[in-house]
């Protein structure tokens, strides 16, 4: 009766202990910073991509590595600059002189961890070819549209006080990550755990996959069966008309946002073993999944209303009948 | 328990709701309260409500108590004694006239067919428990919140306000009474709250014969009058209550000369009855309720058309005045339909003097014991008045109620003098009996036959429901002139009354007239007997629909419609049970916190384990829909004791 008999679906127990593998993995690497790894994996997870925004040199780029080394697979990375090109993303077709035929030459994108450092160094044009991507995990060159391979995973970074010679995302292309996660600065222990790791090298090099593909798209499909129940989806959809109702708020959360952070708990849920969300993972996951998305009036600052509405919203009665 | 699970019955549910509790025992206050009044018995109410009290805390605490066997054998057989007793109460009562397994619908009809507010009062009430009761239960039980619609009742409590001021100011009141619509009478237990003595009325001197009529009526006898209602009536035009009239006065006291009498069958008949007299403007009917013993006369507005009292027989004395054998008794109804003459002062106008005695009886005229001064005194009144019977009456009658003062302060005529003499040389101070005495014998003495009447007042008159409430200092004296074409007229010399004490039918154009769409009382027509009530009728069906309206807003409120899911069986308890365990702590779940939260922050207490358990329990059943099952609540419940 139940889905397990069907299919090889992972227990929550045993996804469970494959993201604390993971997580393990990257914290050889990353010295605390326990939520912004278990939200980077969380992207991964539910199947959306991640923005990291924070200040050069506290670790982006560090953490979507170790995630892209403990997972396996295909990890490659994108400088993004001024003058790259879309066709520098996706790939592009060169003719072959030996055998008189056009050949496309996939680009960075077909792969299955994308690291965009830098993103709103990119032209507009340029990230929106990414876009496709990573809306729709497929691209489209010169008329022909390849889709890519699962899993397909964008860390995007960004530096959010430098706007000299940046393009800012769009909203759009902002809307189409799952969520984004400030690093923070590190506390005095941290840094020096962090000195002290890389007295004798950088221990990145040693780093090796925990956990195949094939896992990871388990954990994917794992994170699908996982139950928000009709209270959840209540919470969420009142969460959302609270956040629209504020004042400071011009641009409120759009309906994927809502889709996103369902998914987002999902995932969340996998990591401590359950096969469903509870309330608890939606308040945490509000602010990284939402407040990126919201354009706010004047000087407010969306992850504030975010933090007011998610502490003064009543939960859905217990009673469901 | 055993027992219970061999014949598979399903475990009774604790009632933890206090306010369910609370409207039990007021309903068994109200009830106890109605036995007091009516019972007349105030140590098995009082001690039926302690004892009451006292199993509701038992009761209440140890709800949760498992019950011992020989316990449970206790408190079912009281049950089934009480009701054993209810049934067999029931059964007998049929044929005695009581029926407790009567509706409600019934019980209160009857209580304001009787007039009997009170009571009514407390149906009300004991309905309203009832209702409470069900609701706060049944609530409590489905874990519904309610929010009444504050704003539409709040209107509609604020238009109903408006409308009833509105509905006061408008209403025409009759004169000379005062505007009080809203008559509060609550049974009144002590011996004697009013200031007014007063020698000569049937209240106070139940002696003479069986009837506890009086022979007499002594102007320096007094007695006491309080504020205590004597009778209810029904009735269709506000009037005076006649009762006794006495046509001989010595010596400072009234008596009847003529001793003779008429005895009738309880129904008196129209045909039985005098004709209607001449002017005649109509019938109006009236049913008394008597409330305090009183004696046996029939009090009515005069003249008569057909009577109904139920007695053995009654008796008309030679002045008109119909009674009974006995006392009338508290409860004892009868009814009345008068006519209504018309006696307009143009009437009354053409109304010549005729000489001789009305009814051939010379003590109509005799005027002998009125001192000669007093003599020349009733001429000086009505110098210049003396074109017809008329004015000269309605002269004398102005010139006592403006030279004279009205006081219920009376000091003692001095031995020796006559009272009435006093009254109008040295005193100049009175109360209704000194001004319908003096006025009475001034007229004699100026050749205008007249007698003095007694009886009540009108009362406190209600236009709207079309209802007096007579209490003991509204016994009155008035005069009865002689008007060759129209018969004993009422006057009343006292200040503050009208002159002309005539009856006249109340001015309905407002929110009157909605009672008198109703049809008329008549006797022994249960419809007519509805209709009677006037705008009251329309209360019962108001409050059950008010009360239908609440129940169907509160079912669809807590129905969930479209998914026919009723609740997993663990659900309620598990519930229930988390809701009793943040009782305990002392702190309740704040509406924003989730369970982990508040497991979080109620750490650390005596229960923290179980706590932990009951939290992920709540987050299984209510996010995961796995509810446990009922034996695992029941176990948590238990480490909970």
């Amino acid at each position: 009766m139940s889905s397990a008999d069907r299919e090889p679906v992972l227990v929550p127990r045993r996804a469970a202990e494959l993201l604390a593998r993971i997580e393990e993995n990257v914290h050889r690497v990353i010295v605390g910073k326990d939520k912004v790894v278990r939200l980077a994996a969380t992207g991964l997870v539910a199947g959306g991509h991640v923005l990291l925004q924070d200040l050069p040199g506290t670790g982006k780029t560090l953490l979507a590595r170790a995630l892209a080394t403990s997972v396996g697979g295909a990890f490659r990375r994108i400088q993004c600059t001024p003058d790259l090109l879309p066709s520098d993303i996706t790939g592009s077709s060169v003719f072959n002189q030996k055998d008189l035929t056009f050949q496309f030459i996939p680009g960075p994108v077909f792969a299955n961890i994308v690291l965009a450092d830098e993103v709103n160094r990119a032209t507009p044009r340029t990230q929106s070819a990414l876009l496709e991507a990573m809306g729709e995990g497929q691209v489209t060159v010169e008329g022909v549209t390849r889709p890519l391979e699962r899993p397909f995973f964008v860390v995007a970074t960004q530096n959010p006080t430098e706007f000299h010679g940046t393009y800012p995302l769009p909203e759009s292309q902002l809307d189409r990550f799952i969520l984004a996660a400030e690093m923070g600065p590190p506390t005095d222990d941290e840094a020096m755990e962090v000195l002290a790791r890389r007295e004798h090298g950088d221990p990145i090099a040693d780093l090796r996959a925990v956990v195949s593909l094939a896992e990871v798209i388990e954990l994917q499909d794992a994170c699908l069966k996982v139950v928000a129940a009709p209270a959840i989806r209540t919470y969420i959809v009142s969460l959302l008309h609270a956040i629209r109702l504020r004042q400071e708020v011009l641009l409120p959360a759009s309906m994927r946002s809502g889709v996103y952070l369902q998914r987002a708990a999902q995932a969340w849920a996998l990591f401590e073993g359950r096969d469903f969300v509870l309330p608890d993972d939606i308040k945490l996951l509000a602010l990284p999944v939402l407040s990126h998305r919201l354009g706010m009036r004047g000087r407010f600052k969306a992850a504030d209303v975010v933090e007011e509405v998610v502490a003064s919203l009543p939960l859905p009665p217990l009673r469901q009948h | 328990m055993n027992l219970r699970r061999f014949l598979k019955l399903p475990p009774s549910p604790v009632e933890n709701s206090l306010q369910a509790r609370v409207f039990v025992f007021l309903g068994f206050v109200v009830a106890s309260v109605a036995v007091a009044i009516y019972g007349q018995d105030y140590v098995v109410p009082a001690a039926g409500v302690v004892v009451a009290a006292i199993g509701h805390v038992v009761s209440y605490r140890g709800r949760n108590k498992r019950r011992r066997l020989a316990g449970q054998i206790l408190v079912a057989g009281l049950v089934m004694a009480a009701l054993a007793y209810f049934l067999a109460d029931s059964v007998l009562a049929i044929f005695g006239g009581i029926l407790p397994q009567a509706n409600f619908a019934i019980l209160y009809l009857a209580a304001v067919f009787a007039w009997d507010y009170p009571f009514g009062i407390l149906v009300a009430l004991w309905a309203i428990c009832l209702a409470g009761f069900w609701m706060t239960s049944h609530l409590r039980r489905i874990d519904a919140k309610v929010a009444g619609p504050i704003r539409p009742l709040a209107l509609a409590l604020a238009g109903a306000l408006a409308l009833g001021v509105i509905a006061f100011v408008f209403i025409p009141q009759p004169t000379a009474l005062s505007p009080t619509p809203l008559v509060v009478s609550l049974p009144s237990f002590t011996s004697f709250q009013g200031e007014m003595e007063n020698p000569a009325l049937p209240l106070v001197q139940i002696s003479g014969d069986p009837s506890g009529a009086t022979n007499s009526i002594d102007l320096r006898f007094r007695g006491r009058l309080g504020d205590a209602p004597v009778m209810y009536v029904r009735t269709g035009a506000p009037a005076y209550w006649r009762g006794l009239v006495f046509d001989t006065y010595q010596g400072g006291q009234w008596t009847a000369s003529n001793r003779s009498f008429v005895t009738f069958q309880p129904y008196i008949q129209p045909r039985s009855l005098p004709p209607a007299p001449k002017h005649n403007l109509g019938t109006f009917a009236q049913v008394f309720r008597v409330v305090r013993t009183l004696p046996g006369v029939i009090s009515a507005a005069y003249p008569i058309q057909s009577l109904y009292a139920p007695v053995s027989a009654l008796r008309r004395d030679a002045y008109g005045t119909f009674r009974t054998p006995d006392v009338l008794r508290p409860g004892q109804t009868y009814s009345v339909v008068s006519y209504l003459p018309n006696l307009s002062p143009q009437e009354l106008q053409s109304d010549p003097l005729l000489p001789g005695n009305p009814e051939n009886n010379p003590e109509y005229l005799n005027a002998q014991n009125l001192s000669p001064r007093a003599h020349q005194l009733a001429a000086h009144a009505v110098a210049g008045h003396t074109d017809t019977e008329f004015d000269q009456v309605m002269a004398l009658t102005t010139y006592l109620q403006t030279n004279f003062r009205y006081s219920l302060q009376l000091g003692q005529a001095p031995p020796g003098l006559d009272p009435v003499d006093w009254f109008l040389f040295d005193a100049k101070i009175g109360y209704c009996e000194q001004f319908a005495t003096a006025e009475t014998l001034m007229l004699r003495s100026l050749g205008i036959p007249a007698r003095l009447a007694t009886g009540y007042s009108t009362g406190d008159y209600n236009p709207v429901l079309n209802e007096s409430i007579v209490r003991e200092h509204d016994a009155h004296a008035w005069v009865e002139v002689w008007f060759s074409g129209h018969g004993w007229v009422p006057v009343d010399p006292s200040p503050g009354f009208a002159a002309l004490a005539a009856t006249q039918f109340p001015n309905r154009w407002a929110a009157a007239g909605l009672a008198s769409l109703i049809p008329h009382l008549s006797i022994g027509a249960p419809l007519a007997a509805l209709g009677s009530l006037g705008i009251l009728a329309a209360i019962p069906p108001a409050v059950a629909i008010a009360l239908l309206v609440v129940v169907v807003w509160a079912w669809f409120r807590t129905r969930r419609w479209g998914r026919g899911v009723r609740a997993a069986p663990g659900e309620s308890e598990l519930l229930r049970l988390y809701e009793n365990v943040q009782r305990r702590l002392k702190r309740r779940r704040a509406p924003p916190e989730t369970p982990l939260e508040y497991q979080r922050a109620a750490r650390g207490g005596p229960i923290e384990p179980l706590l932990d358990e009951l939290t992920e329990a709540v987050n299984q059943g209510a996010y995961a829909g796995r509810w446990p099952g009922s034996e695992r609540v029941r176990e948590l419940e238990k480490r909970l004791r």
